[in-house]
C-alpha cells in the first residue's frame, strides 16, 4: 500500500531548487590522476613474452592469456597476451609488480566512458587506447616480487682445476636449492623449450615443497638421465627462462641435479615403482649405447618390452662416457645411472659391433623392433696441409684417450681449431695435461656453437681464444712432426640470406703460433657403411642425418632412430628426447595402434 | 668431340691458355668449348655416382651432375638465342678451398671430400675464364669469358655455402 510520503515526496523535492549544485561546473575539463595513480593498463607487446604469470597472480581472475593476431608462438614466447576484464580488476597491480619482463604497466589514466560493458575486456597494447603513451602511472623503483640474482653455485678456482679432474661443480645444498626454487614464477614458459619437455616448474615445486620424491618422478618421467643431465645438459630452458630477462634465469640445470643426487640411489628403484617390471614377450634391439639408446631402453623395459642393447666399445654411455671430460661428468654418476637399466633387466652385449660380430640383417629378423642411437663419430678434417702429420690429432680421439685413462702426447703447447663444445672440452682437458693452449675459431665469439660458460671456463682457465683466425696450414718439421700452425686473419661479411656472417680471409695477414700439436674439433659425421649397401638403399638419408617421422621412424618399417645421427641439436638431452619418442613409437607399432 | 674441346685438351697444360685462346675464334666457339667442360663435369659426376660405396654418396654425386647439367643447358641457351648479359655483380668468394689440400677423384669420397672437389673444380673453371678474358681483345669476347666467369664463381659459391653450413658448422 502506498505510504503518503511517498506522494508528497516528488512536490518536496522542489525545495531544493534554488540549492548550491554539488557537481562539478565542467564535467569534460582534464582531472589527471596522481603521477603513481593505478590507472588502466599498457603492455609493451614486443617486450611481453606471454609467461602468463600475471594470470596467475590475479586473485580476482580478471585477466586471461589469449592468442593474438601477429603473435606467433616462438621458443620463449607462448605467443599469448594478457587480456584484462575491468568488471574484476580491483587495481592492486600485482600484475604489474610480478611481470617478468617489466612490458605489463599501469598508465595513471581512470575515466573511461562507454555503453557497451564488452568494451571493458581489452588485451593492453593490442586494442589501442588513449593512454597507450601515458608515461606516468603506477611505479614502484627498485621493488619486486622475486630475486633477480642465482643463488651462486659453488665451483673449484681456476688455479686448483687446471691440476686435476676432479669435477669443478660442487652442487647446490637444501637451503640453496630452496632458495634458487623460490624463484621460479612457474610460468612453465621453459617447458617447450626443453627437447623432452621435462616438468620443470613441477620438480621445482617438489624442491620448495621438499618433497624430493615426487621431484625424482617427475625427472624420470621423461628423462631418465638426470644425474647426467643435471651436469652436462645444454639447458635450453634456461636461455627462455622468464625471470631472466630482467635478472639471472634460474638455475634449471642446478636444481635437477639436486633432485638426483640428494635422494639415495638405493631408493631410486622403489621410488620409481620399477622394483617389478612386467617381462613381455616382445624383444627390441638397440644399437648404441648413448644417451638416445639408454632412453629408449629405460622406456622400453618400463612398458614391458625385453631390451637388448648392442654397444661396440666396452663400456655404457657412448658420448657422454668417450666424448665428456670426467672434469665436468664424473664417471660413477655415469656407471650408477646406466647400472640401472641393468638392474631393470635390460641386456647389455658390449664390444658387439653391428656389421662386425653381428649382421643387421639378423638383428632385424630376429628382433620385433630395433632402435639405433650411434651417434657421429667420424671426425670432419680440416683438409689443410699437413694435417696428418705427427702431433696433429682429432678433438673425439684425443678425449676417448684421455677418458680411457691414457695420456697422449700433446707437448707443452696446444693449438685446437673450433668453436662447439668439442674444441672446448680438448683446450681445458690439453690444460689439466699441463699445455698453453690457443683456440682458433674462425667467426666471432658470439658465434661460437659452445656454451657460454664454456667459453667462460676456458678463459678462466687461462686459454687464449683467437677469434676470425682461419687455419691454413699445420707447420711441420723435417721429420713431419707438428711444429706449429699458420693462419689468416678474416673479416665478417654478411650474409645476403640472413644466416651467420661468414669470415673471409685478409690476404697478407699471415700468422704462425709454434706449438706441439693441433687438435682439430670443427665437427662430425655419422657412419652408416655398417648397415651395407642393401640397407642403405632403403634408409632415407639426409645431408648426413637418417629422416625419421613424429615416432622416430626411419624408412624401413621395424628401423627406430635418435640421437646426434638424427637431430642437428647433437646434445644429449635431444638424444633422450628422441630415445622417450622413440619407445612410444615403437610401443605403438608392435601394438598395431 | 668438337673441334674447340679437342684444342682444349690438347693445350691444357699451357699455363697461360696463350696457345689455347688462338683456338677460339667466335663466341660460338667459346661457347662450345664452356659446354663441353660442363658436360665433362657431368660425365666426372656421373662416374663417381657409379662408383660411390654408398647410395646415399651415390645420390650427392648424381645431384652435383644435375647441378652440372643445369649449367649446361644454361649455356646452351644462350648459344640458341645468341644473348648473354654480365651481371655487373660481384659474386662473393669466401676463399674456403683456397686452403683445402687438393682431392683425388677416386671412389669413396666422403661428403666433405667431395665438396672440396666441387668448390676445387668450379674455382679452377673460373680462374680459366679470368685468364682467357685478359687474353682477348674483341669486348665480345671479353665480356662473354667474364660471363662465364661470372657463372662459375657463383657455381662455387654455392657450394662453399654449404660447406660452410655443414663442415664448418662447428669451426
Amino acid at each position: 500500500m502506498m505510504k503518503i510520503k511517498d506522494i508528497l515526496s516528488p512536490f518536496s523535492a522542489w525545495g531544493n531548487i534554488n540549492r548550491k549544485a554539488v557537481t562539478v561546473r565542467d564535467p569534460f575539463s582534464e582531472r589527471p590522476g596522481a603521477d603513481r595513480y593505478r590507472g588502466f593498463h599498457k603492455n609493451d607487446i614486443s617486450k611481453c613474452i606471454g609467461c602468463g604469470t600475471c594470470e596467475a597472480i590475479c586473485e580476482n581472475k580478471a585477466i586471461d592469456m589469449v592468442p593474438v593476431e601477429g603473435v606467433e608462438t616462438k621458443k620463449g614466447d607462448s605467443g599469448l597476451r594478457p587480456m584484462v576484464d575491468y568488471g574484476r580488476c580491483c587495481w592492486c597491480a600485482l600484475c604489474v609488480d610480478v611481470c617478468t619482463t617489466g612490458s605489463l604497466t599501469m598508465s595513471n589514466e581512470y575515466t573511461w566512458v562507454s555503453e557497451n560493458p564488452d568494451d571493458f575486456r581489452y588485451i593492453p597494447g593490442v586494442d589501442k587506447k588513449p593512454w597507450d603513451n601515458e608515461v606516468k602511472g603506477w611505479k614502484n623503483p627498485g621493488y619486486s616480487l622475486y630475486n633477480p640474482d642465482r643463488v651462486e653455485m659453488e665451483e673449484l678456482k681456476p688455479e686448483e682445476r687446471i691440476t686435476n679432474f676432479m669435477e669443478l661443480v660442487k652442487g647446490y645444498s637444501k637451503e640453496q636449492a630452496e632458495k634458487e626454487a623460490d624463484r621460479c614464477v612457474s610460468c612453465g614458459i621453459c617447458v617447450a623449450s626443453c627437447p623432452a619437455h621435462m616438468d620443470i616448474p613441477g620438480y621445482i615445486k617438489a624442491i620448495r615443497d621438499n618433497n624430493l620424491e615426487l621431484g625424482l618422478k617427475l625427472l624420470y618421467d621423461t628423462n631418465p638421465l638426470p644425474e647426467i643431465c643435471g651436469r652436462v645438459c645444454t639447458h635450453r630452458c634456461e636461455e627462455v627462462c622468464s625471470i631472466g630477462v630482467k635478472g639471472d634465469p634460474l638455475a634449471i640445470r642446478w636444481l635437477k641435479r639436486y633432485i638426483a643426487d640428494s635422494v639415495p640411489f638405493e631408493q631410486y628403484k622403489k621410488i620409481l615403482g620399477l622394483d617389478t617390471l612386467p617381462e613381455g614377450k616382445k624383444h627390441v634391439a638397440i644399437i648404441g649405447a648413448g644417451p638416445s639408446g639408454i632412453s629408449a631402453a629405460y622406456y622400453l623395459r618400463t612398458l614391458g618390452y625385453k631390451v637388448t642393447i648392442f654397444e661396440a666399445k666396452s663400456h655404457p654411455g657412448g658420448a657422454t662416457m668417450y666424448g665428456i671430460p670426467k672434469y665436468r661428468l664424473p664417471m660413477d654418476i655415469l656407471e650408477k645411472e646406466i647400472g640401472m637399466l641393468e638392474e631393470m633387466g635390460v641386456e647389455f652385449r658390449f664390444n658387439t659391433m653391428i656389421g662386425r660380430e653381428v649382421k643387421f640383417d639378423e638383428l632385424y629378423t630376429a628382433y620385433d623392433a630395433v632402435f639405433m642411437g650411434i651417434g657421429f663419430e667420424k671426425p670432419y678434417l680440416l683438409a689443410i696441409e699437413n694435417e696428418l702429420a705427427k702431433g696433429s690429432l682429432q678433438a673425439i680421439d684425443f678425449l676417448r684417450e684421455v677418458n680411457e685413462g691414457k695420456t697422449p702426447e700433446i707437448g707443452d703447447k696446444v693449438v685446437v681449431i673450433g668453436g662447439g663444445n668439442v674444441a672446448m672440452d680438448a683446450a681445458r682437458v690439453s690444460r689439466r695435461l699441463g699445455a698453453e693452449v690457443t683456440i682458433l675459431y674462425r667467426r666471432r665469439i658470439e658465434d661460437m656453437p659452445s656454451d657460454p660458460e664454456e667459453i667462460e671456463g676456458c678463459e678462466q682457465e687461462g686459454i687464449h681464444i683467437i677469434t676470425q683466425a682461419i687455419p691454413t696450414k699445420v707447420i711441420v718439421d723435417a721429420n713431419n712432426v707438428v711444429t706449429g700452425i699458420e693462419y689468416l686473419k678474416a673479416k665478417m661479411v654478411s650474409d645476403e640470406k640472413g644466416g651467420r656472417p661468414k669470415p673471409e680471409p685478409i690476404e697478407g695477414s699471415e700468422t704462425v703460433i709454434n706449438v706441439t700439436a693441433v687438435i682439430g674439433a670443427i665437427g662430425q659425421e655419422g657412419a652408416f657403411e655398417f648397415l651395407g649397401t642393401e640397407w642403405l638403399e632403403k634408409l632415407n638419408i639426409k645431408r648426413g642425418r637418417i629422416v625419421v617421422d613424429e615416432n622416430m621412424q626411419s624408412s624401413i618399417p621395424k628401423l627406430f632412430a635418435g640421437g646426434d645421427s638424427v637431430n642437428a641439436t647433437a646434445d644429449a638431452i635431444s638424444a633422450i628426447a628422441d630415445g622417450h619418442k622413440a619407445a612410444k613409437g615403437i610401443d605403438k607399432l608392435l601394438q598395431g595402434l | 668431340m668438337n673441334y674447340c674441346y679437342a684444342n682444349y685438351l690438347k693445350y691444357k697444360h699451357d699455363k697461360n691458355n696463350t696457345t689455347m685462346i688462338n683456338a677460339f675464334n667466335s663466341t660460338e666457339d667459346i661457347l662450345n668449348f664452356a659446354i663441353s667442360r660442363e658436360q665433362e663435369s657431368v660425365d666426372l659426376y656421373v662416374r663417381l655416382a657409379n662408383e660411390a660405396p654408398t647410395p646415399q654418396m651415390r645420390d650427392v654425386f648424381n645431384s652435383f651432375a644435375a647441378e652440372e647439367r643445369g649449367h649446361k643447358k644454361r649455356l646452351m641457351n644462350i648459344q640458341s638465342s645468341g644473348q648473354f648479359k654480365l651481371v655487373d655483380k660481384q659474386i662473393k668468394d669466401l676463399k674456403i678451398e683456397d686452403y683445402l689440400v687438393d682431392v683425388s677423384e677416386t671412389v669413396g669420397l666422403t661428403y666433405q671430400a667431395a665438396l672440396i672437389l666441387a668448390m676445387k673444380k668450379e674455382k679452377a673453371a673460373f680462374k680459366l675464364y679470368v685468364n682467357l678474358s685478359t687474353r682477348v681483345d674483341d669486348p665480345l669476347l671479353k665480356s662473354l669469358f667474364d660471363t662465364l666467369a661470372q657463372e662459375e664463381s657463383k657455381h662455387k659459391l654455392r657450394f662453399e655455402l654449404e660447406y660452410d653450413e655443414v663442415i664448418n658448422k662447428e669451426n
